[in-house]
């Protein structure tokens, strides 16, 4: 393909990825290795490595924006992120020893399961009053956003700290293992186990998908992954479409936030049992 | 720390307003490297009649891989010592630069939070880079 051709139509492909990123707190990798691989027939080497780059581009892009307005809590962040960090260590060196496809399996039904769950509170907007959480008030996880939406101030408190942690070592493990990304997964350790508004997990995961990408990021580099003609109208394009997520999501419900994000679960459950059965699709 | 402390010390430093800066900076010098290397490549050698090489050769590394790509900071600091200065390692500092902004977010907050009277999140976020600086050691790293 022409580079003439393929820059504009990879732009435009990059700040889609961008803003469903931005909005579901996901590194937008899910929209662009597929695409890339499919139809423009770029190497997956050079797709996984657009797609580091992608993450990092829209966390920053994304964080940046969610910070300002409070909506991403760099706190509950830091804090969350020590538990993936060190998953994502223990998981590439497991790599090579554990059993890959019991374990794209478990993570299928996982998925499947709170697809599921997510189903059932599809329509709740704020979480109720959180029970009261030891670790939670040690650590200050807590905070307000203001929801343009129900024009409010909205305060939330995590609880069920514990299980959040271990759900986030676990995503680390995995996507350390596995190469892929766990955006997903912390939001869902977010919104599912510690009770966060669906807006706030999406927006700090947001912020902790580029940390956790960034532990990653050198390999894709000295492995000679990161094209530059490949990966710079990415990084443009996907830099553009997460401050257009940023200010579309301030004009969302948490539901409606939800509603996108299942169909992603979906899918992302569905490839990770076809995967654990050998059939590999991007 | 109460919720009460907090609101207090986020009153003196606001660190949250501080990362968004460096992320927000980062990010916006990033891309400009990206699109000042492009033009530069544009100009030199131009996009009509430039088919894309996307399939990454078999054995990538320090013989095997394509002029195009730059697997270390040291060959991206010799495409910009070149002159004419190459364009592509233009982009690759540009790139280089947008994979390191997480980095630099959480090495602003420790002072930012100690600057709020925040040590416990200081310390934290210090861990947290410890980390980051040992997994990229782990794999490899930016070399």
């Amino acid at each position: 393909m022409e580079l003439s051709t393929f820059f504009p139509a990879v732009l435009l492909t990059s700040v889609a990825a961008g803003t469903v990123g931005a909005v579901l707190g996901l590194g937008g990798g899910i929209l662009l290795v597929p695409i890339l691989t499919m139809f423009f027939g770029v190497d997956i080497h050079y797709a996984m490595g657009a797609s580091i780059i992608s993450v990092i581009a829209t966390s920053s892009g994304a964080a940046a924006a969610h910070l300002r307005t409070g909506l991403s809590n760099l706190r509950i962040g830091l804090f969350l992120v020590l538990a993936t960090i060190s998953g994502a260590i223990v998981g590439a060196s497991l790599a090579g020893v554990a059993p890959v496809h019991w374990l794209e399996m478990i993570l299928g039904l996982a998925l499947g399961y709170s697809a599921f769950t997510t189903i059932k509170q599809i329509n709740v907007e704020v979480p109720g009053e959180a029970p009261a959480n030891r670790l939670a008030a040690r650590f200050g996880l807590e905070g307000s956003y203001y929801d343009r939406l129900l024009r409010r101030e909205v305060r939330y408190r995590a609880t069920r700290v514990g299980l959040g942690l271990t759900a986030m070592f676990g995503a680390g493990v995995l996507s350390g293992l596995l190469g892929i990304g766990s955006g997903a997964f912390k939001v869902l350790a977010m919104d599912y186990f510690m009770r966060l508004p669906m807006k706030v997990s999406t927006a700090t995961s947001n912020f902790m998908i580029g940390l956790t990408a960034a532990a990653s990021a050198g390999i894709y580099f000295s492995r000679g992954d990161i094209n530059p003609l490949v990966v710079a109208p990415v990084a443009i394009g996907v830099l553009g479409g997460a401050y257009l997520g940023t200010a579309l999501v301030a004009r969302l419900a948490n539901r409606t936030v939800r509603k996108v994000f299942l169909p992603v679960l979906i899918y992302l459950a569905l490839s990770m049992v076809l995967r654990a059965l050998g059939i590999h699709f991007p | 720390m109460t919720a009460r402390a907090h609101t207090a010390a986020r009153a003196a430093v606001d660190v949250e307003q501080v990362i968004s800066r460096v992320l927000l900076g980062g990010g916006l010098l990033s891309i400009a490297l990206v699109v000042i290397g492009l033009a530069l490549y544009a100009s030199h050698t131009g996009l009509r009649d430039r088919p894309l090489e996307v399939h990454r050769m078999e054995r990538p590394g320090r013989q095997g891989h394509p002029p195009e790509v730059f697997v270390s900071l040291a060959e991206v600091a010799a495409g910009l010592r070149s002159r004419p200065v190459e364009p592509l390692a233009v982009i690759a500092l540009g790139l280089a630069l947008l994979l390191m902004t997480p980095v630099l977010g959480v090495a602003v907050a420790i002072p930012s939070f100690l600057a709020a009277g925040d040590r416990r999140y200081a310390g934290i976020a210090a861990v947290v880079l410890a980390m980051l600086v040992l997994s990229m050691l782990i794999t490899g790293g930016l070399g």
